[in-house]
């Protein structure tokens, strides 16, 4: 066990490394990508849509930062089994640590790209509370949501290929039907409770809340969140355990 | 005392008939009812044991089951039925580069690979220079390894898997990639590895290579093991073999025979 916790570490550090050697800004990217993504949604929504919500850019970044994180975790960690295929076929190791591995750089991603999200709140002067120090266990709820689909579609996508295709299809779906840049009130009503059961919007809120809000997410929002986030992680765990023996005949 | 032992092993792979590679055909199937397994038997009831320090060649024709069985040994596959116990940590030597980021210099790969290979950090930390020392390229250890030509990446590759004393060593058609002075140091240093107590595992299709580190033989052929002991014997064997299916293939009809002996040989 020991041993998985030192090879995840490692390889978050690969990740790491390897994403931002030989690029000039290197880790400013991180911050830098979000904060512009977040300048084209202002531009677009407070031109074009409109719809009244205070401190929009807080709003969007805190949308875009969650999105970043989970999408680029899923995408990562659906392809690390493939992409480590030859190594695989060779030595015998814990397929799991590479769908970890994937899922934690996204969360050493998401904290780096915290910093132009704070320095935002004080350029807004938007109330920056106590409720901040709620943000660890909202990011780990995060985390524990995102490990349980990349430990189910890693395998998934070494059986078939169109899981990947698959995926990254229903993850822009998705994106559209999470509140990450506009308001959720501004649903239609026969629209509404699709975007209100939606497990990821539950999550998602728990980490915008303590940021845009600056307040703790009511026990409610909390519970339902740590349940999808619980059912996510244990489901994930089923699958993976259910495929592992199988995945060394495919990849 | 016995370091690997397989007792009755046996091995399925269960192709579908219709592979399906996508959804698509994987539900079309089902719903034709076309979902029937064909069952390929890699390995069929073998039995082996290892003693401490033997070195073990295994040899036979492509297909024959050879890779499986080291992947058994490596607990990569785990066998349909049958018993394996292996007493210690198996240490594979990479194909070229495998298990490397091109992207990561050399100390950060050996880092990266030793974890893979099932070192702990602590170990790896103290096993550092000795790795870079063996492997003859400090000066370029800082670079990264995609600036590296072949033979420094297979010297890297060797120093990082045999640099503490594995209790199976297993070299799986390890190709001859770095120059003669290397190459006279791999096979010090795996002498070295025999007589400290690792046990070695080889497959090749080379004789000289079996002949000069080997001091038992074995042949697999369709999953199984048809001879094994001297390795002067085993060679000979499998020599009558190979000619005896040569013959008889140029007497019937030619090409088609080499696939379908396989095929006929493997699958059940």
């Amino acid at each position: 066990m020991r041993l998985h916790h030192d090879l995840v570490f490692v390889l978050v550090k690969r990740e790491l490394k390897v994403r931002y050697r030989g690029s000039f800004l290197g880790a400013i990217w991180t911050m830098l990508q979000p904060l512009l993504m977040m300048l084209v949604l202002h531009t677009v929504f407070s031109a074009i849509f409109r719809f009244s919500i205070k401190n929009y850019p807080v709003y969007a970044l805190t949308g875009v930062l969650f999105w970043n994180f989970f999408s680029q975790s899923i995408t990562n960690s659906m392809n690390s089994l493939r992409g480590n295929a030859i190594l695989l076929r060779k030595v015998a190791v814990p397929y799991a640590v590479f769908p970890f591995a994937a899922v934690v750089s996204g969360v050493v991603n998401l904290v780096l790209a915290l910093v132009p999200l704070l320095a935002l709140l004080i350029v807004t002067d938007h109330k920056i509370g106590p409720a901040l120090l709620f943000l660890p266990v909202a990011i780990a709820i995060a985390l524990l949501f995102t490990l349980g689909a990349g430990l189910a579609l890693s395998p998934l996508a070494v059986f078939f290929t169109d899981v990947i295709e698959f995926v990254t299809v229903l993850l822009t779906l998705t994106m559209y039907l999470t509140p990450v840049f506009y308001p959720k009130d501004i649903l239609p009503d026969h629209f509404y409770w699709i975007v209100h059961y939606n497990p990821i919007r539950s999550v998602l809120e728990v980490f915008r809340d303590p940021i845009y809000l600056s307040k703790i997410p009511p026990i409610q929002h909390l519970s339902v969140a740590l349940l999808c986030a619980m059912a996510s992680f244990a489901i994930g765990v089923w699958i993976y355990r259910k495929s592992e023996r199988r995945i060394a005949f495919f990849v | 005392m016995t370091v690997v032992q397989l007792r009755g092993v046996s091995l399925d792979y269960s192709v579908k008939e219709h592979t399906a590679t996508s959804i698509k055909e994987y539900f079309i199937q089902v719903l034709r009812g076309r979902r029937k397994r064909k069952v390929i038997r890699a390995l069929r009831e073998v039995d082996l044991e290892v003693e401490r320090a033997e070195c073990v060649g295994i040899i036979g024709r492509n297909g024959a089951g050879k890779s499986t069985m080291l992947k058994v040994v490596s607990g990569i596959l785990r066998p349909t039925r049958g018993t394996v116990s292996v007493d210690g940590r198996v240490a594979p030597i990479l194909e070229l580069g495998t298990g490397f980021d091109y992207e990561l210099s050399g100390r950060e790969n050996i880092e990266l690979n030793a974890l893979l290979l099932g070192l702990s950090r602590r170990e790896i930390k103290a096993l550092e220079e000795s790795i870079i020392d063996f492997s003859g390229i400090r000066r370029s250890i800082e670079q990264p390894v995609k600036s590296y030509s072949l033979g420094m990446v297979a010297r890297l590759g060797f120093a990082i898997a045999t640099a503490s004393i594995p209790s199976v060593l297993i070299l799986d058609e390890v190709t001859a990639v770095g120059d003669a002075e290397f190459m006279l140091r791999c096979q010090r240093r795996v002498d070295e590895l025999v007589s400290s107590g690792t046990t070695t595992l080889v497959v090749s299709h080379d004789e000289t290579t079996i002949r000069r580190l080997c001091t038992r033989c074995v042949l697999l052929e369709g999953g199984e093991i048809r001879a094994q002991g001297k390795v002067d014997e085993v060679l000979a064997e499998y020599g009558r073999r190979t000619l005896h299916r040569i013959d008889s293939a140029s007497g019937s009809q030619s090409h088609e025979t080499e696939d379908s002996a396989l095929e006929a040989s493997s699958a059940v």
